[in-house]
């Protein structure tokens, strides 16, 4: 897929871009918003990253002028202002999500696969996690066609951690994801290593779950088979 | 203290019966000197009749000259009388008196007019006498008229004067009114109220522009939140963004990517204190909305649901007592959300186990009550008196650093008008009670 990374600040688009062409995007950059517009009028996209905080461009206006010539690229907001109004505007005017500085890597792909299996109507497969089978498209996991059973949470933290399989997540990047920004500072590590507990007491009763790592000093990864 | 229409209403009541009790005490006077006035007048105008009388006829009609016999006269109701006589008094005589007079064994104050005039050589004294009687009592009718007529009259003025200080006061009744709808200065109803009097015109024009003027600061400090938030946040995305491939790259050792995660974890503390200025000062500079309505039996339901796996595994009991609920409105949901779970989980942090946490609603008269109590370490004084303030470290409570939670907790109970008071004793527990203004 073909991403138009639009961001004043080098550093942060070349971290950005390198992430997502590891992720097997193709990956386009544009430091101003001349030359995103310029971008976006001459070549085909599927999706826009767009910071707001240009110096040259009201990044709204991009939305506007895409839509205007007809491009059928998605837009995500990516943006430090946090003014809530932006985020209020940029969803009205048709970006298809937000994300506020600093964001975690893997959320901004769990967004863009987001809006991809919306907008290219993709049917999540069941995903086979040794003995148990997660079907995402009805939240359920099942050991041997039973269900077993987990808390919102549990499901949330484990899905997250098998759509981002082969990946190790920090306790920081879960507990945002799940529980997005209430407020930061309640941010406990041990409130992960709680829920993965009982996760893993609920799936041990079942079968053995060696799929659900624990990586010492950073985090936790589901491998796949 | 007492209404401004009620203290105009009394000021004018007071000052027209102290000038009216005056006029009152002054009141016979007056007449009783208009009344003798009057009869003076009539006294001289007889005078000057009878005079005319004796120039024209003589004075043998009213007297013999050679007999010593006086002329006397009277009406039956012994009103007036006159009298005329020799006399021997050396001076002249012209005054008038008031003198009592015995006619028919009844004596009658008179007011006498006394003039001494000389017919033929011959020196007469005339006297005329008018009763005072007849002016006592129009003194006596008129006070009395007049004293109705002055209390119905103050009477009157009071109520006008109390319907129309009543109907000139409205515009200020509006102002104060609109004053204390609002929630933030944007709110502000712009619009001039009605009024003809210059003062309320202006109080209104002075706090319309106050409004303009406050407005305007809460937008310059919006812009500079925005402004900050973009600085300060832009290179720790960067940071974080070059950390996290790092980390996610796969030659990597267990080292290195322990390290890196701790350099996260470091950079994530700095990221969740600047969010959490930017929360405080947004909050302070009004840019939240409050427009939710919603249960707050429920949204503490949510947040012990929550937290509950947690508790549950450091053996704490959490657990929630509903006596009443509230229906809150006006309100920003996600951020009652935050304080209430700031709150808890921090007791959660601070409870050993075995303990308990308690969330309770309480009904009170005049507000509703959240308290929350937990068995845990409890604070000192000291402590306590530093709770809500951003920086000063609260020892051996927070190993996480920022303890800024509360911080945040306490301007938005600020925001929402809710009270927090907290009471604790070291070693056996702390209680937060938050007690909503009742809106509905």
């Amino acid at each position: 897929m073909n991403v138009l990374i639009v961001e004043d600040e080098p550093g942060l688009a070349k971290e950005i871009a390198s992430f997502l062409k590891s992720e097997n995007f193709l990956c386009d950059l544009a430091y101003t918003g001349n030359e995103a517009s310029e971008k976006i009028a001459v070549n085909l996209y599927d999706f826009v990253l767009l910071d707001l905080g240009l110096p040259d461009y009201n990044g709204l206006d991009l939305i506007k002028e895409a839509h205007k010539a007809g491009s059928e690229a998605s837009f995500i907001i990516i943006t430090a202002r946090g003014a809530v109004e932006d985020k209020v505007k940029g969803l009205d005017l048709g970006a298809d999500d937000y994300l506020a500085k600093p964001f975690a890597l893997v959320e901004l792909l769990s967004r863009i696969n987001a809006v991809a299996r919306r907008k290219f109507n993709i049917k999540s497969q069941d995903v086979k996690l040794g003995d148990f089978v997660m079907d995402i498209q009805s939240r359920m996991l099942t050991f041997n066609g039973d269900p077993v059973d987990l808390t919102k949470k549990e499901f949330d933290l484990l899905l997250y951690l098998v759509l981002n399989r082969d990946k190790v997540l920090t306790r920081q990047q879960l507990y945002e994801h799940i529980w997005g920004n209430i407020l930061d500072d309640q941010y406990d590590s041990n409130f992960i290593d709680v829920h993965i507990k009982n996760l893993r007491r609920k799936l041990n009763s079942h079968a053995p779950s060696p799929w659900l790592e624990t990586v010492r000093g950073v985090g936790y990864k589901v491998t796949a088979e | 203290m007492i209404r401004l229409k009620t203290k105009l209403a009394l000021f004018n009541l007071l000052s027209k019966l102290a000038f009216t009790a005056l006029f009152l005490l002054f009141l016979p006077m007056i007449i009783e000197r208009i009344n003798l006035r009057q009869v003076d007048n009539d006294l001289v105008q007889k005078r000057e009749k009878t005079i005319g009388l004796i120039s024209q006829y003589g004075i043998e009609p009213f007297i013999n000259p050679d007999s010593s016999v006086s002329f006397g006269s009277y009406n039956i109701l012994k009103e007036e009388f006159i009298s005329l006589e020799k006399t021997d008094f050396p001076g002249e005589l012209n005054e008038i008196d008031i003198s009592s007079r015995i006619l028919e064994d009844e004596e009658i104050s008179y007011r006498v007019l006394n003039y001494t005039l000389f017919v033929d050589g011959q020196k007469y004294l005339l006297e005329i006498g008018r009763s005072l009687t007849s002016i006592q009592q129009a003194k006596r009718n008129i006070s009395r008229i007049l004293f109705i007529f002055i209390g119905l009259i103050i009477l009157i003025t009071f109520i006008t004067d109390l319907q129309y200080t009543r109907l000139i006061l409205v515009p200020l009744e509006k102002i104060t009114k609109k004053l204390s709808e609002i929630s933030s200065p944007s709110k502000f109803d712009k619009t001039p109220v009605k009024t003809n009097t210059i003062d309320f015109a202006s109080l209104d024009n002075a706090l319309r522009s106050l409004m303009d003027r406050i407005g305007e600061a809460f937008r310059k400090e919006k812009e500079i939140t925005v402004d900050i938030s973009h600085e300060l946040l832009t290179p720790v995305s960067v940071l974080r963004s070059k950390l996290e491939n790092i980390l996610l790259s796969h030659h990597i050792d267990q080292e290195v990517a322990g390290k890196v995660e701790e350099s996260l974890k470091t950079l994530h503390r700095l990221q969740s204190l600047v969010n959490s200025l930017l929360m405080i000062a947004r909050i302070e500079s009004h840019q939240y909305l409050r427009e939710d309505t919603f249960s707050v039996k429920m949204l503490i339901e949510e947040i012990i649901e929550e937290l509950k796996p947690l508790a549950e595994d450091k053996e704490v009991a959490l657990t929630g007592h509903f006596q009443q609920d509230l229906i809150f409105s006006d309100a920003n949901r996600p951020l009652i959300f935050s304080m209430f779970y700031n709150i808890v989980s921090n007791a959660v942090k601070n409870t050993p186990s075995g303990g308990e946490i308690n969330i309770k609603c309480v009904p009170a008269e005049k507000c509703f009550s959240v308290v929350i109590s937990d068995t845990g370490k409890g604070m000192d004084d000291e402590q306590l008196a530093h709770l809500f303030s951003r920086f000063k470290s609260r020892k051996g409570h927070d190993e996480n650093g920022a303890g800024i939670g509360l911080a945040i907790a306490k301007s938005i109970a600020d925001f929402h008008k809710i009270k927090i008071q907290v009471k604790s004793t070291p070693g056996s527990g702390t209680e937060f009670s938050f007690d909503f203004p009742r809106n509905s």
